[in-house]
């Protein structure tokens, strides 16, 4: 994995974008996950280790990253600038040294031409750092896809890099062209100005741009000799008289004001921005808001609450196919754990009603011998029938399936009960959620043994009223 | 290393034992239904903190014959002390034995070491028939807690807690679809409690639950911040050939593009709402508003939504003032403070009398559709220029959040999301509100926020739930 942090920045970024719709206890398990490998192994997890572990393990043969695709893009656009610079740095030359043996070529335009370049790398400099893309149309009719915050940043610097790539071509293809120029031509260069200036002045503007190689190149500091002979006014004509090799004197102060002040600060210009590049990836990845989050994945640990088991779909059968019967005209009813107390409805109780009570607190002794003494009752009547009173909020279970069972053994064959479920405020209906399990419990009861009727109220049955509840 | 405790929830059938687990272990893909017999078998439910467990629940069947299981145990013990041992060898005698398949269930772990919580309905009236399972769960000599929870609407849970208090260590009430968060790390503190060597690792799931709940509430800012800023900046946009555009009028092309982009916008909604929902591990929530239909009273564009959730004029214009004012700053900065504050005050003026005026029209979203060019015409639709629209969306979305927040696992019931009826917004400090508002018009604009704009818009929005929540609180 490459270090350069603008490619790491590059692929990070997208790596968050392409994360942002996976679900976030996804990240997180992944991202602990990674991070406590790391602490086994000694490692500090930091952004292109975790990069080179999600690259690992989707295994080789992988897509170019979004890092090399935009580095490539960027590549090409460099190449484009350095091929455009050299053209343009080529023909510039050649238009400022155009000579065709009448007029000097004037050294103050050339002045005037560096003072521009430099301008214009500062310029590029300067609004790369504060950040003002006028050019940005341009990029985004390339680009097509929508930059993200991180990528926009990033781009004024990007391009700096570009422009000050193509001022590199620029001005090195310019002093190839003017060395080339000054080998194969005889070039005359005079100095001119409208202004009112003394060739002392002149002199000194020249000695002070050539300070920085006049100690390591003496004979490209013009002398006030030079200076003062090569002045010409574009009125007079003709020669004035001096020894024409004099006006190629001018030479090797021109290749060095270009090298120094055009080439050198575009070079320095390009590694500055280069370093400002790289500098401002690493903040800018340190700062991500992804990196943010993804540190916070890592530094906290995973919580499962125990919600991978899924059995919502695995729910009871609860279609009924039984209804409510009518209450039998029995004198014997057996209160049902608890049901029934303190007392049960007045409706329920006729001046013959026997009342056993079973379940419940009851113990299984005491249930035996209720169930002998019923079955004691209904021997030898024609249609035995037994009540069972419940309470409907408390489901059927097994014990009251056991006794019932018992029950259909020991009793005359033909004895039936019937389940009367009260409400906790007997004198209403119990709901009819509750006698649904109700009707189902008698339906796994022997056939015909068992069935479940309301208790008599004022109030409308709402079985009758109703079709079978589901 | 001590072994992670683990608690068997038990108690007689249909008393809401998995709707209590469902809740601890925020999962609501538990069957739950007012049905006997709903679990058939005990089920582990581990809550673990990088792999490693803290603490099991376990959810159990019911008691079906608990008198039938004490006159086995008091058949076959001496004395006290040998009790623990009695119910283990009925355990072990009666496993595959058909008749007490639920028992041996409820009873194992338990046996192998678990700590009891015995749940009761508090909403029925208290009765004695259930001191067989009391007794036989006291046989076990595991450290117990009685949970008094309430399916229906009456409350018994004052007589039921004082009976309680014979059989059990520590009795509570729990209400496992409405007990706020609070309650829940109560509880398990609760849980804690029953044994020393218990205590820290509850007390460490506490942490990390009330971690996970904060953790939360902020990512849940982030995705409403990041739906609000596709919502706010979305364009539906079409390219008709020469024969298209022979074919299609341009009343019936904008109206195509408006349905896509109406369309667009409410599968945004849908999808920042179940976003929220399975960030809170909510996966099968009924939400009344799942079909929205145009006109209806809960569709995100129509005007008794606008009504419910858009704010006021006077807190558009406070809002404005704050973007305006900053602007105005820049230019006070400029002339190095010599235009003393004017340009702020100026700014934020032109602001606040833009937003007054013109910022609770809710205009219908530019229209554009561009001349006939190189056999080509584009049309677009979007983005939509009132800010109320992302008002309304960020009303219906803060709401459903603290909805889907307070939400329980053992809730079966349909998630309706009714409008409020109060500007809540309006309780808002002003900077949210200004950072709200600023986001709004970048989108609006459809230049892309930068990366501290969405963390400000994030915060602001942090920030609005806060206000809801206070809103709501108040309220009750």
């Amino acid at each position: 994995m490459s270090q350069n942090p603008l490619r790491l920045l590059l692929d990070f970024d997208d790596r968050i974008q392409r994360d942002r719709d996976q679900p976030s206890a996804f990240l997180h398990r992944r991202d602990r996950r990674f991070a406590l490998d790391c602490e086994q192994q000694g490692i500090t997890p930091d952004a292109s280790h975790w990069l080179a572990h999600m690259d690992r393990l989707s295994g080789p043969g992988g897509t170019v990253t979004a890092g090399g695709r935009e580095l490539r893009l960027w590549r090409r656009v460099n190449g484009g600038f350095v091929a455009a610079g050299c053209l343009i740095g080529i023909l510039t030359m050649l238009g400022l040294l155009f000579y065709d043996g009448g007029q000097r070529i004037n050294i103050t335009v050339i002045l005037a031409f560096v003072l521009f370049q430099l301008l214009l790398a500062l310029a590029t400099t300067v609004q790369a750092l504060v950040g003002w893309q006028p050019w940005r149309w341009l990029l985004r009719r390339f680009h097509r896809d929508h930059a993200s915050p991180t990528r926009a940043r990033l781009q004024p610097l990007l391009m700096a890099r570009a422009a000050h790539a193509g001022g590199v071509a620029f001005s090195l293809a310019g002093l190839a062209t003017l060395l080339v120029m000054v080998v194969v031509q005889d070039l005359a260069f005079g100095w001119s100005t409208t202004l009112d200036t003394a060739a002392s002045g002149y002199h000194s503007l020249v000695n002070n741009l050539a300070t920085p190689w006049s100690w390591l190149w003496p004979a490209a500091v013009p002398s006030l000799e030079l200076v003062e002979a090569t002045r010409f006014f574009r009125a007079a004509s003709g020669t004035t008289g001096i020894d024409p090799s004099r006006w190629g004197q001018w030479w090797p102060f021109v290749v060095m004001l270009w090298l120094t002040w055009t080439v050198i600060p575009r070079v320095l210009l390009l590694i500055l921005s280069q370093g400002l590049l790289r500098h401002r990836a690493a903040r800018l990845l340190a700062r991500h808001p992804g990196m943010q989050a993804l540190l916070y994945r890592m530094e906290t640990a995973t919580l499962d609450t125990g919600s991978s088991h899924n059995d919502a779909a695995d729910l009871p059968d609860t279609r009924t196919r039984s209804r409510p019967d009518l209450l039998p005209d029995t004198p014997i009813m057996i209160c049902w754990a608890g049901a029934g107390e303190p007392e049960l409805p007045q409706r329920l109780q006729a001046p013959d009603t026997r009342i056993f009570r079973a379940g419940g607190r009851a113990t299984l002794a005491q249930d035996d011998e209720v169930l002998a003494q019923v079955g004691d009752q209904l021997a030898g009547q024609k249609a035995p029938a037994v009540i069972v009173v419940t309470r409907s909020w408390e489901p059927p279970t097994g014990e009251l399936h056991d006794f019932l069972e018992t029950a259909r053994e020991r009793w005359p064959s033909g004895a039936r009960v019937t389940l009367l479920p009260l409400a906790s405020d007997p004198n209403r209906p119990p709901e009819t959620h509750l006698v649904q399990p109700w009707l189902r419990f008698t339906e796994r009861l022997a056939p015909g043994f068992a069935s479940v009727a309301l208790p008599p109220t004022d109030e409308p049955d709402p079985y009758l009223a109703g079709s079978v509840q589901p | 290393m001590t072994t992670a405790p683990v608690f068997a929830v038990v108690g007689h059938p249909n008393k809401g034992k998995s709707s209590v687990v469902a809740t601890l272990s925020q999962n609501d893909a538990i069957a739950i239904a007012l049905e006997p017999g709903t679990t058939r078998a005990r089920q582990d439910y581990p809550l673990t903190v990088d792999g490693q467990k803290l603490y099991t629940l376990v959810d159990t069947p019911g008691f079906q014959r608990p008198r039938r299981v004490l006159q086995w145990l008091e058949a076959h013990s001496i004395s006290a002390s040998d009790h623990p041992e009695t119910v283990r060898a009925f355990v072990l005698q009666h496993r595959g034995d058909d008749r007490f398949v639920d028992e041996c269930e409820l009873l194992a772990p338990i046996v192998a070491g678990a700590g009891i919580i015995y749940v009761v309905d508090g909403s029925v009236p208290y009765s004695a028939e259930h001191e067989a399972e009391m007794t036989i769960l006291r046989w076990t000599g595991r450290p117990s807690l009685a949970l008094i929870n309430s399916i229906g609407e009456d409350d018994y849970s004052d007589t039921w807690q004082s009976a309680l208090g014979q059989f059990f260590q520590v009795v509570r009430k729990f209400d496992a679809v409405r007990a706020p968060f609070e309650q829940h790390l109560s509880l398990l503190r609760a849980f804690g409690q029953l044994e020393p060597d218990w205590e820290k690792p509850l007390e460490r799931a506490t942490r990390f639950l009330s971690e996970q709940r904060h953790q939360r509430r902020h990512q849940s800012a982030g995705l409403i911040a990041r739906a609000l800023e596709d919502l706010m900046s979305y364009q539906e946009k079409r390219t008709l050939t020469l024969n298209q555009v022979a074919e299609t009028s341009d009343a019936s092309l904008a109206e195509t593009l408006r349905d896509r982009w109406y369309q667009h916008q409410r599968k945004r909604e849908q999808t920042l709402r179940i976003d929220i929902e399975h960030l809170y591990q909510h996966q099968r929530i009924r939400r009344q508003e799942a079909e929205l239909q145009w006109h209806s009273q809960h569709d995100l564009f129509s005007e008794d939504t606008r009504k419910h959730w858009a704010v006021s004029k006077r807190y558009l214009a406070t809002a404005g003032f704050g973007a305006g004012a900053v602007g105005g700053a820049g230019i006070d900065a400029m002339t190095l403070g010599s235009s003393m504050g004017t340009g702020a005050l100026v700014g934020g003026l032109i602001g606040a009398a833009g937003s007054y005026f013109y910022g609770d029209r809710l205009l219908l979203p530019a229209l554009n559709i561009g001349p006939l060019k190189d056999g080509l015409k584009t049309a677009s639709f979007g983005p939509v220029q009132d800010s109320q629209f992302g008002y309304v969306v960020l009303g219906r979305a803060v709401d459903h959040w603290w909805h889907i927040s307070h939400r329980n696992h053992a809730g079966r019931d349909l998630l309706e999301l009714e409008p409020a009826d109060h500007h809540w917004l309006e309780q808002l400090d002003k900077t949210s509100r200004r950072e709200i508002q600023r986001a709004f018009d970048r989108c609006r604009k459809q230049r892309p926020l930068t990366h501290q704009q969405r963390e400000n818009l994030t915060a602001a929005i942090e920030q609005a739930m806060s206000a809801y929540d206070d809103w709501r609180l108040n309220r009750a």
